[in-house]
């Protein structure tokens, strides 16, 4: 076992990542040794993250034990000084436990190495600051290249020729030449309002208020670029640092205040574990990650109910309280097997597509009312084993079939099968029978295999109930 | 016992069929017929199309039978924009199979106008109903609950019919497996599957139910009688009762407001 990392106290005692741990103990018995755990730290970046989006949407996590924070045009709230929101963030941090320590540089790579290196200019980076092997590290030194600033003053030519194109690049984003961006953890929302409070609010009431008129103002920026949203994301900053995320999904897009109020109500009350604003909320913010063209709509004189979006809102409506998976269409399924000749999927995804046959004149419906999603195992008696029914049992009650109609003989989907081309290998033909018993209750049976052929006792099963 | 269950009803219902009357007067688009001559005279024209009314299985193999009768009157309805909402509790599609829309379209509806709402309890399937129902964007809301429900009694049936009077929907309680409880639904059903006239080749012909009226606010008597629907039509017919099967059968239910009835036919 090893040392993975060591705190500064630890540091000063002499020890160092990498040391074996006997030889750790040995130098300092009492030495307190915790088990390496990189999910939990990756965990917690991503909780710390997850805060800084306070000060700006372009966050990402510089594994192992970085934040990077694209503070570009970010630092308005701190009096457009940069060094404030760095100080702020750091106090922030310390509060909750933390050492760190921040940089700020044009790119990435120049505020990683400074940070990394607790130096404030570039030329005074060592060498090892450059993202390159430790070889090439080696190298520099050797031909007396001490600090970056040394490596800048030289021609870049040379440099690429012996140590590769990737070290003049790198070289250059140091020293905030070429600035590659962060990839942010979170996509930038298209819009998004916020609002800073002086003191941290805690109640459900006031936040739901605030909510509110950010509801508003998103309304506005949507309605000037002629959008509708179709998600809002609320984020809920509390003043430890955690952030409290809800999101509603609307099947058409939306701008309307009153109705995204309604839905985020619904959503707050619908949480498993209630909201806990702990010691309040400092910051709100509203985003609209996904949104598309919606046209104004100019209000009729007259009052006319419109029963399309009133059926759209109360879609949403009830698909953020009960989840958008319980309210459902019918969509037609490219299939000639009944359990997927048709399929059901979420109402918020879509309006019901494919077409549904036309009802037989002279006929009585062929397919059942309700359909079984696993076929119901029965007891069959049959006069001859590849013949019609006579009774069955289905949960324990006895039918005796006095009319019935079939087969209607269902081949499988050989071509589902793997090895469905050869004779036996795609599945067992059903034979379905439309019977109704002496009650007048009427049922849709299979067997399953043909007999003799496919099977020699192929089993019964009830699939569906007719009206 | 039976008093006791009564008397709440009894306190709601409108005072004699002349009341009744006056207020069928008013509002002619308030009613739809089923289509069968027979019954339609006997419900003196038809049900409301802005009330609730409540469907109960015979028994417990009727739950399929009684589902499909609130469907069908639900296809009496001209439905134009507005949608048809069903709502079931989620564990029931294990026992009772989900709907199928093949079938529901061969039954003559039309599967791109339904929304299928799976709730996990009784309480968001109420509220889901009222919500439906005060939406207006709702022809027609069928609550399927199977078993019995303590928290669907007098004042949440009430609610609902309220509402459904409201926005003027179409609001059905479809029950099984339950006994009659007061409610304030404005006509309870008792719904049998029959047999069928077989076709050639005595294949099963169209679905045909054994209705039974147990109750009705507007103070029409009991009876009951048998329906085939026409799936072609989108209407029901009458089918000459069969005599002793299904008066045996719905007899023996201990409905609190059914009234002993004797000779029920036309």
């Amino acid at each position: 076992m090893r040392l993975v990392a060591c705190d500064a106290m630890a540091l000063a005692l002499g020890m160092t990542s990498g040391l074996a741990l006997a030889d750790a103990r040995a130098r300092v018995p009492d030495l307190l040794v915790f088990d390496n755990d990189p999910q939990a730290d990756q965990q917690l970046l991503a909780e710390l993250v997850d805060g800084c989006e306070r000060y700006t949407p372009g966050c990402a996590v510089d594994p192992p034990q970085g934040l990077i924070l694209d503070i570009t045009g970010c630092a308005h709230h701190f009096g457009g000084n940069e060094a404030a929101l760095a100080a702020d963030l750091q106090s922030c941090l310390r509060r909750r436990g933390f050492t760190a320590r921040t940089a700020l540089g044009s790119t990435p790579d120049s505020a990683r190495a400074k940070a990394r290196f607790a130096v404030r200019a570039i030329g005074d980076l060592p060498v090892e600051a450059l993202d390159v092997e430790t070889k090439a590290h080696q190298a520099l030194r050797r031909a007396g290249l001490r600090s970056i600033g040394d490596l800048a003053a030289r021609p870049r030519q040379p440099l690429a020729a012996r140590f590769g194109k990737a070290c003049t690049l790198k070289l250059a984003r140091l020293l905030e030449e070429e600035d590659p961006h962060i990839t942010p953890r979170r996509v930038r929302p298209i819009i998004h309002v916020e609002r800073n409070f002086a003191e941290p609010v805690a109640r459900t009431k006031e936040v739901l208020q605030v909510i509110g008129q950010l509801a508003g103002e998103a309304a506005v920026v949507l309605g000037e670029r002629g959008e509708g949203g179709r998600r809002f994301e609320v984020s809920l900053f509390r003043s430890d640092g955690h952030v409290a995320r809800l999101a509603v999904d609307t099947g058409t897009p939306t701008r309307d205040p009153a109705l995204l109020n309604r839905l985020i109500r619904e959503r707050i009350d619908r949480l498993a574990d209630p909201l806990d604003p702990g010691f309040g909320y400092d910051l709100i913010r509203l985003a609209v990650p996904v949104a598309e063209a919606l046209d104004n709509t100019q209000m009729g004189l007259e009052t006319k109910v419109d029963i399309k979006a009133g059926g759209a809102a109360l879609i949403d409506r009830l698909s953020v309280r009960l989840g958008s998976d319980h309210i459902r269409h019918f969509h037609a399924g490219n299939s000639h097997m009944p359990e997927r000749a048709a399929q059901e999927r979420a109402a918020v995804s879509g309006p019901s597509t494919g077409v549904w046959p036309a009802p037989a004149p002279g006929e009585p419906a062929m397919r059942p009312f309700r359909l079984f999603d696993s076929p119901q195992p029965i007891e069959v008696l049959a006069s001859i084993p590849d013949g019609p029914p006579r009774h069955f049992r289905w949960r324990r009650n006895l039918h005796q079939i006095v009319s019935f109609e079939g087969p209607e003989r269902i081949a499988p989907e050989w071509w589902r099968y793997r090895r469905g081309y050869e004779s036996g290998g795609g599945g067992l033909t059903r034979d379905y029978y439309r019977v109704e018993d002496s009650e007048g209750r009427r049922f849709w049976l299979f067997r399953h295999g043909l007999y003799g052929r496919e099977k020699n006792d192929p089993d019964w099963y009830l699939h569906g109930l007719f009206a | 016992m039976n008093k006791k269950i009564a008397l709440p009803d009894s306190a709601y219902a409108l005072a004699g069929s002349g009341k009744w009357q006056a207020r069928r007067a008013g509002d002619d688009d308030e009613w739809f017929s089923l289509g069968a001559p027979a019954f339609d005279n006997r419900l003196q024209g038809g049900l409301s199309r802005h009330a609730l009314h409540e469907i109960f299985s015979a028994t417990g193999k009727d739950l399929a039978t009684a589902a499909a009768f609130a469907l069908l009157l639900t296809l009496r309805l001209e439905a134009g924009e507005r949608r048809i909402y069903w709502i079931s509790d989620e564990r029931q599609d294990q026992t009772s199979g989900r709907l199928y829309p093949l079938g529901l379209a061969e039954l003559g509806a039309d599967p791109a106008n339904m929304v299928i709402i799976r709730t996990l309890n009784m309480l968001d399937a109420l509220r889901a109903a009222a919500d439906v129902i005060r939406s207006k964007s709702a022809a027609a809301v069928i609550l399927e609950v199977y078993g019995t429900a303590k928290i669907l009694d007098l004042t949440s049936s009430r609610r609902l019919s309220l509402a459904a009077r409201e926005a003027k929907a179409l609001a059905l309680l479809v029950r099984g497996d339950a006994i009659p409880m007061p409610s304030a639904a404005i006509t309870r059903w008792q719904i049998k599957a029959a047999p069928s006239t077989a076709l050639p080749a005595s294949a099963p012909g169209f679905p045909a139910f054994d209705v039974s009226l147990l109750r009705h606010r507007g103070g029409i008597a009991p009876f009951e009688t048998r329906m085939i629907w026409d799936h072609e039509n989108r209407k029901f017919h009458d089918a000459p009762l069969s005599g002793g099967l299904s008066a045996a059968a719905s007899s023996g239910e201990g409905d609190p407001d059914m009234y002993t009835q004797t000779g029920a036919g036309a």
